[in-house]
């Protein structure tokens, strides 16, 4: 590549990272410096916001135009996403034609006694318009009344609460059934001035009417139908609402970013676990039961030193946690190394037994006996993680990611050692006929992945919960796949995928509380996403990977380049 | 009408490297039509443009006298285009049936006809003169027979113009000879072939016309009556070509490599090694002949510590090395060149500069304190590439976006330049054009020169006996013949005791071992 070009791609993505930064900042403060400069240790958000930018340009940098097709797949996703949304929106614009409703006839007029009508002047009835799951749903009613020749009355049809949103008619029908008057809807006047009952204008009323001739009449009412462009609008509104809420909802306030980053540092660690082992092509999943070694060890011994200073008892907590991880990554690895055990099998099992083991230590040893549910109770102050923007759980761990991806990016391009781990994962044949110990580089990629599985631990129990509590990690270590994946296994490029995956599955989770999605609808949307995500991923990696030179797909030599394998 | 034609095609790979500059280039029916060029030339690309696997960046391709796309090799072979690659391309864990019929299955119910199959590719085997096993796994057959499968699966998928891109590299002369046999055949069935090679002898022997690439583009095509080696190399080169290699007389020095007693047996129990010994010394080429499968792909794993020895001792100046795991043998500066560099010669996904310092990462200056440097690296990755003229826009490549033959060079630069005491060279030059030929071999002869001991695997006698300055004879695993390698010697002569009809005895072997 060209110096020129190599400039170029330096700027691209100094800009990105710097307008990522910028906005980032600006929208949580809405643009005004006061704000800003009124949140205590605003310049620690900033601070975290330029490494966000610093991790976007490494994301340029290294992908280059493989950087392009990640974000078009992520735009296409969520274009995906937003049709999905929009369909299941569509579906449920019918509860413009569902709920509660009352129906009244208003008049001074003495009533006429006739027997075995519905409605009597000025009473109240009701139901329910197409009520979900019955047998008999009701669609319509017809009401009879009794009324004098010369009654002045008003015909009502309402929703019976502002938040239902049915929208009736109503008609009046004589007794041969011909319809003498009709209304869709009211007028504000009416609605705030005459009829107190009224909720809004889309209730309807008939005002006023003098009935013809003594006789029983029909009050009919019926959901209005809506016409197929007010539904689609009112969808699309909603789905407008649904995806500002997913694009821009961890971003609108402090605790709400706080709640994102805290979240991507888990994700990036797992992730960066994940990219080692694969790189070495060992298909091991055991991040899982590392990280949970790794939250229990620095949970028993943040319990057992509340007096010790946090400076000396964090970078404790720091390596007992990595040692553990590296313990039962060594495991596996060992296991594959010296007696061909399949890792995937063997991670899978031993994950099992971990968190069987934590279960059973939170339960039995660390649990205060009187606690009323499983958890060991607050960790003491000094041994969490010293939180630095208030009012959130960001924490010191910000750098140690930081850290951990400059170690991470050490290891894999600029050690003997991760030019061994590069070459296994690229021709495992090749590596033994250099001469490189293979059995050892596997045991040791497993180990080392197993130290940041570890830390991710720790980063959960000091950092986030401060306490242990069963099910510490919600399966979270296999979203890490998709990090690693998505960042086709470069550790540069991890950052940006935790932050980008976590964006996402925090954005989600504002989607649901911000604008009413269904539970349902978020996981589906993530799933397309993730399926999105992978499938683009793989593809590249099994490309960037294929053994047989002559069956290259068109162009994919440099897309390996481009996917960092170097 | 040709039946198959291009007209100005251009090839661009996405990184730049113009790998066919218009190229005019025809196909009668009917005729066997070599393709030749160095490596790199652009071969390879131009049939994979031809079968759909690439796409030209400009130009049209004729078939029968129509313009025609192609856009995936299922139109290829729709047009009757079958392709055996360079690199094969079967499923090592299924059988040949199996792959032969893969994707054309006759169903039973939701299961595949396996007997229907079986019976298919034998008596597709049976017309065409292409002996295989029907029943045996790919994994298990050796190349010749993979070779034989892939033109099966070619002719199975009704192939009238049939490419085969380099075919003979893998090759012993004798299954060369039945592959041109099967050739003439299928020819005269009425189907046409295009032929790639780097093999002179083989144009001359075999084709009607021949085309000739140089730097992506066509240099001519000349019927083979009227043209001869020279020309070729020539018109191939852009000057003129010596194949004959200047090998100087030079008194041999003290013993290298002493192997003594060496047998191996597989695992399940099959001798493959018997009772093994020889020396090989500085300032000498030891060249080993025998048809391939006789014990010499085993003996060089085996000293290279890629396997490790049932019985038997290797010393090198007085150390024993076997057992002990590739890189100590390495350490004993032995440098070795696989025979099949895509098992294990390269790692195609790892850059050119990665795949240069396979042996030597550890050491200083590639690993100082600790840490890789990366500018040694790239400085060696240079040096390489510039030395042995690997056609590369830059180390940070893939391997896997160079040509077969640069693929060679990059293993070749890398076992060379180690510095070795002993080289063990399996097929060095198999895929390489004429002209990195000579440079690899001239480079042999001058290292053997220097005072390096070689010992040299080849499945092309000739080569065995151009640089050799003994030759030992492999037949079942034994040694059955120790030579000088003088005028008395002649290639009828190896020839018997390659195919196990002498042997010498044992004071005969003593004599020259
Ligand atoms: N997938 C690819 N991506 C980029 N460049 C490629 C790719 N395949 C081949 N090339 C380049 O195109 C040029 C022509 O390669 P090609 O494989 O056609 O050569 P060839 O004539 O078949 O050589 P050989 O005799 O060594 O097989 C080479 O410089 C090679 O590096
Ligand atoms: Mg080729």
């Amino acid at each position: 590549m060209t110096a020129f070009r190599t400039h170029l791609l330096l700027i691209l993505g100094g800009l990105s990272g710097l307008a990522v930064t910028l906005f980032i900042t600006n929208t949580m403060f809405d643009g005004s410096i006061e704000k800003m400069s009124a949140t205590p240790t605003w310049q620690n958000v900033v601070l975290v916001n330029v490494l966000i930018g610093a991790c976007i340009f490494l994301f340029v940098v290294e992908l280059r135009r493989g950087a392009i097709r990640v974000l078009l797949t992520v735009v296409v996703a969520l274009i995906l996403g937003f049709l999905v949304t929009f369909v299941f929106n569509l579906d449920s614009s019918l509860r413009f034609t569902r709920g509660e409703f009352r129906v009244q006839v208003v008049s001074e007029a003495e009533a006429l006694d006739v027997d075995g009508v519905d409605l009597e002047y000025n009473r109240v009835r009701g139901g329910h318009f197409n009520k979900p799951n019955v047998v008999e749903p009701v669609s319509e009613v017809a009401w009879s009344f009794a009324g004098g020749e010369g009654d002045v009355v008003s015909l009502l049809a309402y929703a019976k609460n502002k938040r239902s949103s049915v929208d009736p008619l109503v008609e009046l029908r004589d007794e041969s059934g011909a319809v003498l008057a009709s209304a869709t809807s009211a007028t504000v006047a009416q609605v705030e001035e005459r009829f107190d009952d009224l909720v809004r204008v889309t209730d309807a009323v008939i005002a006023d009417f003098q009935l013809p001739a003594d006789g029983t009449y029909t009050l009919y009412a019926r959901p209005e139908e809506l016409a197929t462009g007010t539904i689609m609008t009112e969808a699309f509104q909603q789905t407008n609402v649904a995806f500002e809420a997913l694009l821009l909802g961890p971003i609108q306030r402090v605790n709400r970013w706080g709640a994102w980053i805290q979240d991507a540092i888990t994700l990036i660690l797992i992730g960066l676990s994940f990219a080692i082992v694969f790189r070495a092509e060992q298909f091991s999943l055991g991040a899982e039961g590392q990280l949970y070694f790794g939250a229990l060890v620095s949970g028993a011994i943040a319990l057992n030193s509340p007096n010790v200073p946090s400076i000396l008892i964090i970078p404790i907590i720091l390596l007992a946690s990595g040692t553990a991880g590296f313990i039962y990554g060594l495991i596996p690895g060992a296991l594959k190394a010296y007696l061909g055990a399949n890792e995937l099998v063997s991670t899978l099992m031993l994950n099992v037994i971990a968190t069987g083991f934590f279960d059973m230590v939170l339960y039995f040893q660390l649990r205060p006996i009187d606690s009323a549910y499983v958890a060991t109770g607050k960790f003491p102050a000094n041994t969490v993680l010293p939180v630095i923007v208030e009012r959130t759980q960001v924490t010191i761990a910000v750098f140690l990611v930081a850290i951990v991806v400059f170690f991470c990016w050490l290891l894999i391009r600029r050690t003997p050692l991760g030019y061994e781990i590069r070459i296994i994962g690229s021709n495992l044949k090749f590596a033994d006929y250099g001469g490189v110990n293979s059995r050892r580089t596997i045991m040791l990629s497993m180990a080392l992945s197993g130290v940041v599985a570890g830390f991710a631990g720790m980063h959960l129990a000091n950092g986030i919960y401060r306490e242990l509590i069963l099910d510490l990690s919600l399966a979270l270590a296999f979203e890490g796949v998709v990090v690693a994946l998505l960042a086709r296994l470069n550790v540069l490029v991890v950052p940006f995928a935790g932050l980008l995956y976590s964006y996402l599955r925090v954005g989600a989770q504002f989607m649901e509380r911000d604008a009413n999605a269904s539970f349902e609808l978020v996981r589906m949307i993530q799933a397309i996403i993730i399926l999105l995500i992978t499938a683009e991923a793989l593809v590249t990696i099994f490309q960037g990977r294929q053994k047989r030179a002559d069956i290259d797909e068109k162009g994919h030599a440099v897309e390996a380049l481009e996917a960092g394998d170097v | 009408m040709p039946i198959i034609e291009t007209q100005a095609i251009h090839k661009i790979y996405p990184n730049g490297v113009h790998a066919n500059d218009d190229i005019n280039f025809e196909v009668e029916h009917g005729e066997i039509h070599a393709l030749v060029g160095e490596n790199g030339a652009g071969k390879t690309t131009l049939m994979k443009l031809i079968f759909g696997m690439e796409h030209p960046t400009s130009g049209r391709i004729l078939f029968r006298g129509e313009e025609v796309e192609i856009e995936n090799p299922q139109d290829a072979i729709e047009h009757g285009i079958g392709m055996v690659h360079q690199n094969f391309m079967l499923v090592n864990s299924f059988s040949v049936a199996q792959n032969i019929i893969l994707n054309r299955e006759t169903m039973q119910g939701i299961s595949i006809d396996m007997q229907q199959a079986i019976d298919d590719t034998a008596a597709l085997s049976q017309e065409y003169g292409l002996a295989v096993n029907p029943t045996a796994k790919i994994e298990d057959i050796p190349v010749g027979m993979r070779q034989r499968v892939e033109i099966l699966k070619a002719l199975y998928r009704g192939a009238e113009i049939l490419i085969l891109d380099e075919p003979t590299a893998v090759l012993t002369p004798s299954e060369t000879q039945d592959l041109f046999a099967a050739v003439r055949n299928l020819v005269e069935g009425g189907k046409t072939v295009i032929f790639i090679t780097h093999k002179l002898k083989e144009v001359i022997a075999i084709s009607d016309r021949v085309t000739v690439m140089r730097d992506a583009r066509v240099i001519g095509t000349v019927k083979t009556a009227e043209t001869d080696e020279r020309e070729l190399a020539r018109m191939m080169v852009g000057r003129e070509v010596f194949m004959q290699v200047d090998r100087p007389p030079v008194e041999r020095g003290g013993s290298v490599l002493e192997v003594s007693d060496l047998t191996y047996a597989d695992d399940s129990g099959h001798q493959l090694l018997k009772h093994i010994s020889f020396h090989v010394y500085e300032n000498e080429i030891l060249g080993i002949a025998g048809v391939e499968g006789n014990g010499q792909t085993e003996l060089a794993e085996v000293l290279t510590g890629l396997r490790p020895p049932t019985t038997g001792e290797a010393f090198i100046n007085e150390e024993q090395i076997l057992g002990r795991g590739p890189r100590s043998v390495r350490e004993h500066q032995v440098a070795h060149i696989p025979e099949d560099r895509l098992t294990n010669g390269v790692a195609l996904a790892s850059t050119i500069d990665d795949n240069l310092i396979i042996d030597r990462y550890y050491r200083e200056p590639f690993t100082r304190r600790g840490l890789l440097d990366i500018n040694a690296i790239e400085d060696n990755g240079r040096e390489l590439i510039r030395e042995f003229n690997i056609i590369a826009p830059s180390g940070a490549i893939p391997v896997n976006a160079l040509s077969g033959g640069n693929m060679q060079k990059v293993v070749v630069a890398r076992e060379l330049s180690s510095s070795p005491k002993l080289l063990i060279a399996a097929q060095p030059t198999r895929g390489v054009d004429i002209g990195a030929i000579e440079f690899i071999h001239q480079e042999l002869v001058d290292q053997r020169t220097n005072g390096l001991a070689i010992l040299l695997i080849s499945a092309d006698l000739q080569e065995v006996m151009k640089l050799s300055d003994r030759i030992m004879v492999m037949y079942e695993g034994e040694i059955v013949g120790v030579f000088p390698n003088d005028d008395s010697l002649t290639e009828e002569r190896i020839g018997y005791y390659m195919l196990g009809a002498e042997r010498q005895d044992a004071a005969e072997m003593e004599r020259y071992a």
